[in-house]
Order: structure tokens, then C-alpha cells, then sequence
């Protein structure tokens, strides 16, 4: 290990110059937007923290932070459960592994607006043929385009959708990395197979668990094309995710004040977020070197 | 290893339901752009009909902006990726090889700072790239897309760094070589696969971002996933047939680019989150 010079600094330089410039200063500038009044074309004004006051009596904001919420919960959740189920049974070993994964890795090459065409398709209650599935087998309709609940489901369905591949490979190679042996010994001590999971496989890749879950809470935290090309916040900003609310009050509603607001308290919460990631690496790599 | 009849069912429907599930819908789009404008709305989907390019006539003649979108969405998607990997290798390289306090702060801020949303962004960066006059230019869109993977790219290299045994580049330095030599001559050939891995990554998502090209482009650099949404909400009613050609156009070339390079893909996920 060496110590670093001018040279190293001018190599770290394009990376760091690039965060600067597209990251750090206009988030610091939207840091003192977030206290002004102004819309595009026209003066700032200091208003002290009214953007704030204003954010925290709409309605629109609170729906949107409360479908944020509950959107992300399902979707990370909804994507490790399933990742965990499929990877327990992909590492006993599945016929014609190389082709499903490469089909089971398809989403992540689809871009989101394909993916709400597709989805949008297949549920169309005069066309979709999932829709008249539903129809046929006599279930009630799917009304992603009035029902806001069943929007918000459509929603989660298409960012599980795309987002499987990732949270699976990650949890599938943590499996496929726990040591055979550690089975054998198991086996040999007389565990069966439930206690050979929750003693061998659990704790082997609560590692990359960790790291999936925080990173895909980051991610999902950013949700915005799903929901904009879907329902566009509708009916009646009842679907709006926070994205969604800072897009519009910034540029519907020509409120760059609130729009800035809101983009703090979305820095601030996944401040909070990185900040525990941090912590939580930071503690697990204590523990690997104890 | 014996096991019961009923568990391997369960397997082979597990499996079944995945493919299903990750496949079926792009199978069907594909298909259905081949078939003629009736069978695309029949129900049950049919597998088997007489295939017709009248939908992708019908793109290039009602949507002629289509094929310029896509050299866009191609040339800001290697440019993006030609960026993100030159500046992540160097970055990696400071991070396997050096310490200090100013290389730690550097690196902690790298992982900081892409935590934040990107929509927060959009609001300062709008004005002020009307300014530059840089709306509606491939250079914006290369320096973002670049600006949101620099961080993960600069991991995925420092991981891979981390397994070159560092007395090759002592010996490098031994014969005479300097820093920049060794990087170019020791280090960027055995670090490949990592800046694979680290392309895959922005490639995939420039090549596919909505966000950004929605908000920062309009005509000249528009790329090709906006003309897809304008497709999508068309007053007219939406053309299913030629949409899907659309979509069939912009997802073939990059599914494959991911099937073939899966492997790296792995690689870098498993390298990126694990020491990232």
C-alpha cells in the first residue's frame, strides 16, 4: 500500500469532477431553492420555510409519501421473498439451468417504458388477454385506470417485474457460495433439512440480503416512470409517489419552491437510508475480521 | 440425491412459473409486432399465424423520427459508457492501491452522494442547462448517465483491482515504467472483465432511461424510449401493432447484449453490492 500523491488525486479527478458538477452542487442549490418562491423564467424570492409549511398541509403530499411507503415495502419485499424461493430451489439444481437464467434475467435488459406497454397490454380490460382471463374465470375486473388501489398494484407488479433479476442473482450467488461442507457437517450432526436452512443457509447469506434489501429500498425510493407513464399520478393525484409530486409541483404546478422542498425531504429520508447502510457494512465487516 | 415424485414437480413447476412470468410477456410483444392487426387483439393469444411486416412499415412511415431516436439512444449509450469506464478505472485504481485520508473521504463521498434521488437534480440542472444551451444535446445526457454509474463502476473496479497481485505492478515500476504506463500495461488488461462488467451496467441503463431523456430532450437528441411513450399516449388511440415493433426494435439488440454478456453482469452485481 502506498501513500498518494498529486497524481492519484488528478486520477481520482474526473469521477469526483463529474459527482461535483451533476450532484453536489445543484443538490446544494436546490437546498436554498427549497426556501425561495420562484417558477421557471420568473425572480427568486426568500420565503423562509413557507415551501415547507405548504408540503406539509397538502394532501397530495401525504398520499404521495404514504404510497411511496407502501409501494417500496411491497415491491422490495414482494422481490426478496420471491428471489428467496426461487434461488432455494434454483441451487438443488433446475433442468436447462443456462436458459432460464438467461430468460429469467430478460426484464433487466427492458426498458421501463416497454415494460408499462407490455403490462399496459396485457391488462387492458377490452383487449389484454390477462384481463379477459380474469373476465372468463369470472373474477371481479382489475381497474388499474379508476380503482387507485388496484393502480398502485399494477405499479408494484411492473417494478417486480423488471427488478427480479437483480435482487435474484444477488441472493442465488450468496446461496451458491455457502461452502458444501457446511452442509455435509449438518447432515452428518443428524439436522434435517428445515434446520439445515435456518442454521447453514440463513446465516450464510444474511450478508447479501442485507446489501439487496437496503440497495433496491435506495432504488425504489426513485420510482418515477412506472408511475408516470401508467397512471400519471391519477385519478385525482391519488397515485402520485413522491417523484411524481416533485415533478408535478415543479413543472405542472410551476412551484420550483415546493418541488425543491420535496426533493429534500427525499435527500434527508435517503440520507437516513445510506447512513444505516453504511452502519451496517461498517458492523459486518467488524464481525469478518473478529 | 433421491427425492419424491411431488418435490421434483414442485421444482419443474417453480420453474415453469419463473419463465412464465420473466419470458412470456416480452415473448408476446415480440410475436405479436409479426402479426397481422386482427390476431393481435385475438384472444387466446395465438402461437401459430402468418407472419407480416406491415407493422414495422407502418413505424417507419407514421413514426420517421424512430430510426434517428435510436442512433441517439446507440451513440449517448456507448459515449456514456466510453466515460463511465475511463473514469471508473482510474478511480478503482486509487482506491485498490492507495491510502489516506483524502483517498477514504473520496471514496465515502462516491457512495454518498449517488444515494440521492436523481429527480432532485432535474430542478436546478433544467435552468441552468438552458442556459449552457447544452438541452437537447447528447453531451448532457452522456455526463448524467455517466455522473449515476461513475460510483458503482469505480467499486466493480476496485474489487477486481484488489484481486491483481500488486507485486506485478512493482515490478513494473522497477523496470521504469510510470503511473500511468502501469495502469494502461498491467492493470487495464487484467481488470477486463470488471470494466465489462462495469459497461454492462451503464450501458443497459442509457441505452433504457426515461427520466432524463424525458425532461432534457426534445427533438435533436431525443432517444428512443421517449418516442416509445409518445407512442403510448398517442390522442389518436394507441397503433399496438407498430408500437410493438417499436419496443421489438428497442429491446432485441440490448437482450441479447445482456444474455451474452450475463456472466459479467453477475460478476459485477455480486462484486458491486457485496464490497460496494
Amino acid at each position: 500500500m502506498r501513500r498518494f500523491g498529486a497524481a492519484q488525486l488528478l486520477m481520482l479527478a474526473p469521477a469526483q469532477a463529474l459527482l461535483i458538477a451533476f450532484i453536489a452542487i445543484p443538490s446544494l442549490y436546490v437546498f436554498w431553492l427549497s426556501f425561495t418562491e420562484s417558477s421557471y423564467g420568473t425572480g427568486t424570492l426568500f420565503v423562509g420555510l413557507a415551501n415547507y409549511e405548504a408540503i406539509w398541509q397538502d394532501d397530495a403530499f401525504w398520499r404521495a409519501l404514504v404510497n411511496t411507503l407502501l409501494v417500496i415495502n411491497v415491491i422490495v419485499y414482494g422481490e426478496l421473498l420471491i428471489s428467496f424461493l426461487l434461488a432455494a430451489v434454483f441451487v438443488q439444481g433446475i433442468p436447462f439451468r443456462a436458459v432460464v437464467l438467461a430468460i429469467i434475467l430478460m426484464p433487466y435488459a427492458i426498458s421501463e417504458v416497454v415494460a408499462v406497454a407490455i403490462w399496459k397490454f396485457m391488462l387492458d380490460p377490452q383487449i389484454g388477454s390477462i384481463a379477459r382471463t380474469l373476465a372468463a374465470l369470472g373474477l371481479p375486473d382489475f381497474d388499474w385506470a379508476t380503482n387507485p388501489t388496484q393502480g398502485l398494484i399494477l405499479v408494484c407488479l411492473i417494478s417486480i417485474w423488471l427488478h427480479l433479476p437483480f435482487t435474484f442473482i444477488i441472493i442465488y450467488a450468496a446461496m451458491l457460495a455457502v461452502p458444501k461442507e457446511l452442509y455435509e457437517a449438518a447432515k452428518i450432526d443428524g439436522a434435517s433439512a428445515a434446520q439445515r436452512f435456518r442454521y447453514v443457509t440463513l446465516p450464510g447469506i444474511a450478508g447479501a440480503v442485507l446489501v439487496a434489501l437496503i440497495f433496491r429500498y435506495i432504488l425504489s425510493f426513485r420510482l418515477f416512470s412506472e408511475v408516470w407513464l401508467l397512471t400519471a399520478g391519477g385519478p385525482a393525484r391519488m397515485t402520485e409517489v413522491l417523484a411524481v409530486y416533485l415533478y408535478k409541483q415543479a413543472f405542472t404546478y410551476a412551484s420550483f419552491g415546493m418541488g425543491a422542498a420535496t426533493g429534500w425531504i427525499m435527500v434527508v429520508v435517503s440520507g437516513l437510508v445510506a447512513a444505516l447502510y453504511v452502519w451496517l457494512l461498517h458492523r459486518q465487516g467488524f464481525r469478518k475480521d473478529a | 440425491m433421491r427425492e419424491g415424485l411431488p418435490m421434483r414437480l414442485l421444482r419443474a413447476a417453480t420453474v415453469l412459473f419463473v419463465v412464465l412470468w420473466s419470458g412470456a410477456p416480452v415473448a408476446l410483444m415480440v410475436l405479436s409486432s409479426f402479426k397481422p392487426t386482427t390476431e393481435i387483439f385475438a384472444y387466446p393469444p395465438a402461437l401459430i399465424f402468418a407472419p407480416t411486416l406491415e407493422h414495422y412499415r407502418t413505424l417507419f412511415e407514421k413514426w420517421p423520427d424512430f430510426l434517428g431516436t435510436l442512433f441517439n439512444s446507440a451513440a449517448v449509450a456507448i459515449l456514456s459508457t466510453l466515460v463511465t469506464v475511463a473514469a471508473s478505472v482510474l478511480a478503482g485504481y486509487v482506491y485498490s492501491r492507495y491510502r489516506g485520508t483524502a483517498i477514504g473521504a473520496s471514496a465515502l463521498f462516491m457512495v454518498a452522494i449517488r444515494l440521492l434521488p436523481p429527480i432532485v437534480i432535474i430542478l436546478p440542472l433544467f435552468p441552468a442547462t438552458s442556459l449552457l444551451q447544452l438541452n437537447d444535446t447528447w453531451a448532457i445526457l452522456v455526463m448524467l448517465y455517466a455522473t449515476f454509474f461513475v460510483s458503482i463502476g469505480s467499486m466493480i473496479l476496485k474489487a477486481y483491482i484488489d484481486g491483481i497481485p500488486t507485486e506485478l505492478d512493482d515490478a513494473a515500476r522497477i523496470d521504469g515504467a510510470g503511473e500511468m504506463q502501469t495502469l494502461l500495461r498491467i492493470i487495464v488488461p487484467l481488470a477486463a472483465p470488471g470494466m465489462v462488467a462495469a459497461a454492462v451496467f451503464v450501458f443497459v441503463y442509457a441505452w433504457n432511461e426515461y427520466l432524463f431523456a424525458f425532461v432534457f430532450t426534445t427533438t435533436d437528441a431525443k432517444t428512443a424510449p421517449i418516442v416509445i411513450s409518445e407512442m403510448m399516449g398517442s390522442l389518436t388511440g394507441v397503433d399496438w401493432g407498430a408500437l410493438f415493433a417499436a419496443a421489438t426494435v428497442q429491446l432485441v439488440p440490448v437482450t441479447l447484449f445482456v444474455i451474452a454478456l450475463q456472466r459479467f453482469l453477475v460478476a459485477g452485481l455480486t462484486a458491486g453490492s457485496v464490497k460496494g
